[in-house]
């Protein structure tokens, strides 16, 4: 079993309008998994449907091998952090921890217990008075001590502050590290995700645009800079991912297995930032883009 | 997930049963007194005993009165904050996601819910209506009035408080949102309620008729209703502790008359009646003379005309139609429980 998720033409519809429409995709099992994309591109639906929340409108997805719905046998291989982590205001961090051994016959309290010590969280302290970091904290550990298979984190860190999302995401990478889970993370924001992740799939209103390891795409994906060219111009075995023009300077970021020799070209390796961003923009606007005269240098 | 079904229900659960705690030991202590005055002032009188009963029943005002508003006000109390916010909290805090993604089915989350919370409301609902029951039994016992009280004792109450948590929990996994929820939940329970206690509970079980002659009348009489003629009217008893639904004028062919042939008959054989009185204004004057003659021959010749025919739930059946509402009510219940199972695990994703 190699995919943890695995969606085939996966649909959603509210009333008219498609969240997600006719997605497919394979996420391997074993990795940190950077779902990301622009808000509204249906990231928070393909969660809700991966962990059984929604059911689709079209199509199929199957976690671990199952699909998902309301089994207590799918449910309980599968940890979840929905947006904003929501927790009960009332109880306490105790009865939290209480809650997940009740409901998840895998429960590891011994995990649940030394993680709240860790974090310095008062086991009596209600949740509704606890941090916006610390509410996520107590989520995460929820959803890590059920020992699920497949870890899906939604947005998980949007509503931190810098400290709280470092702190989170520190914390994530050592329940990785200990417990050897698959992940999937989304988030808007690339840069959390470089530092953990080593997988992404981007999607792209309801649509997969990329999805690889990132090492690779990082080493496969490069700017190249020179004298005004037209994209048609380059090798056939560059794809042309973005393309902008100045007066008498192009830049393109292109895709490719193999190296750059051409000497006009000043070749600069990209970050996950640019790569993701660029590949958003191919999406929403086409390859090309013209700026006024203006050198395009990121 | 039962016990996380009691967790969560944990605070309104001690809340309220102090409050039933409270009231029990008022009740207790308050019932005991009102039992004792029953033996020492009711028991032993002979004649005449109005005084002694009015004296009785003025006992404890505040507390009757306390009573019969806690009573009217406790269903509502259970569907507007255990039924309606039981779905509506976990929809507008998000919990749901939690709740959903732990290893329970969603089917076994809401039953436990729905169950815990629902027997909470039925205990609640009891507990109250046998203390209520208790403490007014003697009460009961002077003003021999049980279909006057049906509402507020025995078993119905049980219905109501079942009925109220049900549609509560309904309107919420419809609505989704607590406020909106919970005004929908009053307005539905209040209709209910009305609608079964005008409409449904008269017509549960079949009345029973008791003939009498109109001249042994408890009250005859006429009614001029909005200005318009004058019409006869009379009571009969059908005995204490029964219900009268209605009391007709019959002919001897058995024809029910209609209020417009009760006015022909006034204006045919008591033509002195529909008119106005003239001279001074009544009070002051005395009845001017040949008006009580002209009453007697009225009632007289109504005698001749009719008898009257009283519609009546006997005293004895009591039970059988506290049963029979509170069957209607946790029918009604159930069927508000099948809804808002359906909708929460087949219809809201």
């Amino acid at each position: 079993m190699n995919a943890s998720v695995e969606a085939v033409g996966l649909g959603k519809r509210y009333g008219k309008r498609w969240a997600l429409k006719d997605c497919t995709l394979t996420i391997p099992s074993g990795r940190v998994v950077g779902l990301v994309g622009p808000n509204g591109a249906g990231k928070t639906t393909l969660m809700h449907l991966a962990v059984g929340l929604l059911a689709p409108s079209a199509g199929e997805i199957t976690v671990l091998g199952d699909r998902p719905g309301s089994d207590p046998a799918v449910l309980e291989r599968i940890g979840f952090l929905a947006q904003d982590s929501p927790t009960y205001a009332r109880l306490n961090v105790r009865q939290h921890l209480q809650m997940g051994e009740w409901l998840n016959p895998r429960w590891d309290a011994e995990f649940a217990a030394s993680r709240i010590a860790a974090l310095g969280l008062d086991p009596s302290q209600r949740a509704g008075t606890l941090s916006g970091g610390q509410r996520a904290q107590l989520a995460l550990t929820l959803a890590v001590a059920k020992r699920p298979e497949l870890l899906v984190l939604d947005e998980p860190v949007a509503s931190l502050d810098p400290l709280a999302r470092r702190e989170f995401l520190q914390t994530l990478m050592e329940v990785v590290a200990v417990q050897g889970v698959s992940v999937v993370l989304s988030s808007h924001l690339i840069a959390d995700l470089e530092r953990v992740c080593d997988y992404v799939v981007v999607l792209v209103t309801g649509r997969v645009v990329l999805t690889g390891d990132v090492d690779d795409l990082l080493a496969s994906h490069h700017r190249i800079t020179g004298p005004r060219r037209d994209a048609a111009s380059l090798p056939g075995n560059q794809q042309v991912i973005e393309a902008s023009h100045a007066e008498r300077q192009s830049s393109f970021v292109v895709r490719t297995s193999e190296p750059i020799f051409d000497p006009v070209w000043t070749v600069t390796p990209l970050t996950l930032d640019d790569l993701v961003l660029a590949y958003m923009r191919r999406d929403r606007d086409g390859v090309t883009s013209e700026t006024n005269g203006l050198a395009v240098a990121r | 997930m039962t016990r996380f079904a009691w967790l969560q229900a944990r605070t309104q659960s001690i809340v309220v049963g102090a409050i039933l705690a409270a009231l029990a030991i008022t009740t207790a202590i308050t019932g005991v007194q009102l039992a004792h005055l029953y033996h020492s002032l009711i028991v032993p009188c002979q004649t005449g005993c109005d005084l002694a009963q009015n004296d009785f029943l003025s006992h404890d005002q505040f507390l009757q009165n306390a009573l019969v508003f806690l009573m009217r006000l406790a269903p509502g109390v259970i569907g507007i904050f255990w039924g309606a916010p039981l779905i509506t909290r976990e929809m507008e805090n998000g919990t749901f996601r939690l709740a959903w993604t732990q290893s329970v089915s969603r089917t076994r989350w809401l039953l436990t819910k729905l169950a815990v919370v629902g027997l909470s409301s039925i205990a609640v609902s009891g507990v109250l209506a046998l203390m209520v029951t208790w403490w007014f039994r003697a009460i009961d016992l002077v003003n021999l009035n049980q279909y006057g009280t049906f509402d507020m004792r025995d078993v119905v109450p049980i219905g109501y408080g079942a009925f109220a948590f049900a549609i509560g929990a309904l309107l919420g996994a419809l609505i989704r949102r607590t406020l909106p929820a919970m005004a929908a939940t009053l307005g539905a329970f209040v209709f209910a309620r009305v609608a079964v206690t005008l409409w449904v509970r008269p017509n549960l079980l079949t009345p029973q008729h008791l003939s009498s002659n109109l001249l042994g009348a408890d009250q005859f009489g006429f009614m001029i209703r909005n200005g318009g003629s004058p019409v006869l009217v009379a009571k009969a008893s059908a005995g204490a502790n029964s219900w009268t639904l209605s009391t007709n004028f019959v002919t001897s062919s058995g024809h029910v008359a209609s209020s417009n042939e009760l006015k022909a008959f006034v204006h045919q054989y008591c033509p002195q009646i529909g008119l106005p009185p003239s001279g001074p204004p009544p009070g002051k004057a005395r009845v001017p003379a040949g008006i009580p003659e002209a009453f007697q021959n009225c009632q007289a010749a109504a005698g001749r005309t009719y008898h009257l025919v009283v519609n009546y739930i006997p005293a004895g059946r009591y039970w059988t139609l506290q049963w029979l509402e509170l069957g209607v009510f946790l029918a009604l219940a159930a069927l508000a429980l099948v809804g808002c199972f359906w909708w929460v695990t087949r219809r809201s994703n």
